[in-house]
C-alpha cells in the first residue's frame, strides 16, 4: 500500500519517461539522415522513420501498462484497507461476543427466557454482512441448547436426588412412629426400652441424612408441621437429631412459638450446627445452647469449646453460607461438608441470619437469627407437654409437702358424725359395710386365728367388768372378723399400724 | 393401667413433638441412686415448680400438688413409664417432690392364716 501510495505522484514523470526513448530515436534518426550522402539519404530516412515508429509504439504500449498497473494497484489497495478494517471489527466483535454476549446469554436463559429471544437480545443485527450476525446468532443458540440440555439433566439428577430422599424420608417417619408406639408399649421394660430409644436415635441421625439430601436437591426437609411449636421443643427437636445429645446444654429458652412451615427448617438447620459443634470439640466438653429475644427475632446460639475456626475455615464457611442459591454439588469436595452447605441453602430460603465466631471459649460460636415472621406466640408456655388438656383435673388444693395419706380422725366412717359413746366412755366404731382387710398385725392375727381354730376364747377381747354372758365370745369373736375390734387393752385398736394404709 | 395404651396414639395424628423420648432420659441419672419406683408409687411434690426445671418435670411437680401414682402421671404425659422412672428419680434427688410406697403386699394376712381362720370356723 505504501509502494503503491508513493509511486503515484511519479506517475506523470514516468509517463514522460517513455517519450525518451523515440525522441532519442528521432534525434538519432535525424542525425542520421543529415550525415549520409543524399543518396542514401531516401532508405535512411525510411528506416529512422520506421525505427522510431516502432519505438514510439512501444513506449506508448508501456506508459498504457504502467498506467493500467497503477490502477491496479491503487484498487488493490483501497481492497486491502477494507478487508484489514473488517477483520479489525471482526477481532472485536468476537471479543464483544465471548465477553459480554453470551454471559449475557447464560444470565438471561437462567432466568428463564425462551431460546429465541435470548438470542434476538443478546446478537442484535449488526451493521455487518448479515453473515456475520447469523453466525454469531447460531453459536449462542448452540450453546444455549447444550448448557439447557445439561441443566436438564442437572435437573433430573436433583429430581431423584429428592426422590430417593423423599422415599427415605417417609421410611424414617413411619419408621420413628412405629418405634414411639413400641416405646409406648414397652415402657415397662427397661431393657427393651433402652433398646428402643437406641433404635429411635439411629434412625433419627437416618432421618436427617435423608433431611440433607432432600435439602440439596431444592426441596423442604422433612415433614410439615401444621401448628406451631414451641421453640424449646424444637430446640430439643434438633438435638435429638445428632449423634452426641447428650453433651448439649439447653439453657435458657425464649418462651415463644416457631410457626408451622418453619419448624423443619429450624430444626435442621439447628441440628446441623449443633452437629458442626459437637464434631469438632473434644468428647469431654459441653456445647451450650441458648435463644434469646433480639430486636430482629430470635437468635439461638450454639457455642462449643473446641477448636476454632481457622482463619482459611473461616473464610471458607463465609463463602458456603454467603452463596446466593444455585450450590453445586462439586462445592462440597471430597469430603463432603453437607452440614454447612445445607445450613446455607436454608438459610436463603427461608431467611435465617447464621454467622460463626470465635467463641471466648476458643471453639465456635454459631448464631442463627431466626426472623420475627416464623415467630409467633407460644400457645402453652413452657413447652407442649405441659398444656392443659393432659393435665389431671383439678382438684382440692392442697399445701405442697401435705401428705394426705395419713387417716384423718374418721376415715373409716361412713358419715362424718362423731361415733357413739360406749360404755365405757369410749368410742364405739360402727359395723363397716362389705368385708373388710383384716386390720391385724401379723403377730397378733396369727395368735387370734390360732385361738379361734382351737376353739378358744380370744383372751384379749373378753370384757373385764361385765359379768360374761354365755354365748358372749362368739360375738365378740364375729365382731373381731369383720373388723370390729373394740378394744384391745382399753384403746380402740384403730392405732394399729396396718389400719392407716387403707 | 400398666403403661401399655395402645389407643392413645391414633394412627392419624403424627406425634406432636419434634423431640423424641431419648432426650428426656439423659445419661447423668444413672449415677444418682436410684429409688424403686413401683407402677404404684405415689408420688407427691414437695416444692412448687420452679422455672428452670424442664417442660415434663415442672409438670409432674405441677400435678403432683395432689398425690399420684406413677401409672398416672405416665398416662397424663402420655410418657412410657420407663422414661418417666429417671425423670421421678432426678425430681426425687433434688427434693422436688416425695415418693411414698404403696402398701406392703406383705402387710395383709397370708393365706395360710386364712385358711386356718375358715378351719376354724368350719368347727365351729
Amino acid at each position: 500500500m505504501v509502494g503503491t501510495g508513493s509511486s503515484a505522484p511519479r506517475r506523470p514523470a514516468s509517463a514522460l519517461i517513455w517519450l525518451i526513448s523515440p525522441l532519442v530515436l528521432a534525434v538519432c534518426a535525424v542525425t542520421a539522415v543529415l550525415s549520409v550522402t543524399p543518396a542514401a539519404r531516401a532508405p535512411v530516412i525510411w528506416c529512422g522513420a520506421a525505427a522510431t515508429v516502432a519505438v514510439g509504439l512501444a513506449s506508448a504500449e508501456a506508459a498504457r501498462r504502467g498506467r493500467v498497473i497503477a490502477g491496479l494497484r491503487r484498487r488493490l489497495a483501497e481492497r486491502e484497507a477494507l478487508l484489514q478494517r473488517r477483520l479489525d471489527q471482526h477481532d472485536a466483535e468476537t471479543w464483544r461476543f465471548a465477553r459480554d454476549v453470551l454471559p449475557e446469554a447464560l444470565k438471561l436463559m437462567r432466568r428463564g427466557a425462551p431460546t429465541d429471544q435470548v438470542v434476538r437480545v443478546t446478537v442484535p443485527a449488526h451493521e455487518l454482512e448479515p453473515g456475520f450476525s447469523a453466525a454469531h446468532r447460531a453459536v449462542v443458540r448452540s450453546v444455549i441448547e447444550a448448557v439447557q440440555q445439561e441443566e436438564a439433566l442437572r435437573d433430573a439428577a436433583h429430581r431423584a436426588f429428592v426422590n430417593i430422599a423423599r422415599r427415605m424420608q417417609a421410611i424414617v417417619h413411619q419408621q420413628a412412629y412405629d418405634i414411639r408406639e413400641m416405646e409406648h408399649k414397652h415402657g415397662n421394660n427397661p431393657d427393651v426400652f433402652g433398646d428402643l430409644l437406641h433404635l429411635d436415635h439411629g434412625n433419627a441421625l437416618t432421618g436427617r441424612l435423608a433431611d440433607s439430601i432432600a435439602v440439596l436437591g431444592g426441596s423442604r426437609p422433612g415433614r410439615q408441621w401444621r401448628s406451631e411449636i414451641p421453640l424449646y421443643n424444637v430446640l430439643r427437636g434438633a438435638m435429638s437429631r445428632i449423634l452426641e445429645y447428650r453433651r448439649v446444654d439447653l439453657h435458657s429458652v425464649a418462651d415463644v412459638a416457631v410457626v408451622g412451615p418453619a419448624v423443619e427448617p429450624v430444626i435442621h438447620a439447628l441440628a446441623e450446627l449443633l452437629d458442626n459443634a459437637t464434631r469438632y470439640s473434644p468428647p469431654q466438653t459441653r456445647v451450650h445452647l441458648t435463644a434469646v429475644d433480639i430486636q430482629s427475632g430470635i437468635a439461638v446460639e450454639i457455642e462449643d469449646a473446641g477448636v476454632g475456626l481457622t482463619d482459611e475455615a473461616r473464610r471458607r464457611t463465609d463463602r458456603v453460607l454467603s452463596k446466593e442459591g444455585g450450590l453445586d454439588l462439586d462445592d462440597l469436595g471430597e469430603s463432603p461438608r453437607l452440614g454447612l452447605a445445607v445450613v446455607s441453602r436454608l438459610a436463603n430460603t427461608y431467611d435465617f441470619i447464621v454467622s460463626l465466631r470465635p467463641s471466648a471459649y476458643g471453639g465456635v460460636r454459631a448464631v442463627l437469627v431466626i426472623p420475627p415472621n416464623l415467630i409467633t406466640a407460644s400457645r402453652f408456655p413452657g413447652g407442649d407437654i405441659a398444656r392443659a388438656p393432659k393435665l389431671p383435673p383439678a382438684k382440692k388444693k392442697r399445701r405442697p409437702g401435705s401428705i394426705p395419706l395419713q387417716p384423718s380422725e374418721t376415715p373409716m366412717m361412713d358419715s362424718p358424725v362423731p361415733p357413739p359413746m360406749g360404755d365405757g366412755g369410749l368410742p364405739q366404731r360402727r359395723r363397716r359395710r362389705g368385708p373388710a382387710p383384716l386390720p391385724f398385725g401379723r403377730g397378733a392375727a396369727a395368735e387370734r386365728a390360732r385361738n379361734a381354730a382351737e376353739g378358744r376364747t380370744p383372751a384379749p377381747s373378753v370384757p373385764e367388768e361385765p359379768p360374761v354372758q354365755p354365748g358372749m365370745w362368739l360375738a365378740a369373736f364375729t365382731s373381731g372378723i369383720n373388723g370390729e375390734l373394740h378394744e384391745q387393752n382399753g384403746r380402740p385398736i384403730t392405732d394399729n399400724p396396718s389400719d392407716k394404709e387403707e | 393401667m400398666n403403661g401399655s395404651r395402645p389407643d392413645n396414639e391414633p394412627g392419624a395424628e403424627p406425634p406432636g413433638n419434634p423431640d423424641r423420648l431419648y432426650i428426656l432420659s439423659t445419661a447423668e441419672t444413672r449415677a444418682r441412686p436410684r429409688t424403686h419406683l413401683d407402677l404404684v408409687t405415689l408420688i407427691v411434690s414437695r416444692a412448687e415448680p420452679d422455672p428452670g426445671l424442664q417442660p415434663e418435670h415442672a409438670a409432674v411437680v405441677r400435678m403432683c400438688d395432689f398425690p399420684l401414682s406413677v401409672a398416672e402421671i405416665s398416662a397424663y404425659l402420655e410418657l412410657p413409664v420407663s422414661t418417666l422412672t429417671p425423670m421421678l428419680t432426678e425430681l426425687l434427688s433434688d427434693g422436688k417432690v416425695e415418693a411414698r410406697p404403696p402398701v406392703p403386699a406383705a402387710a395383709l394376712p397370708d393365706v395360710r392364716i386364712l385358711e386356718a381362720v375358715m378351719h376354724g370356723l368350719q368347727k365351729l
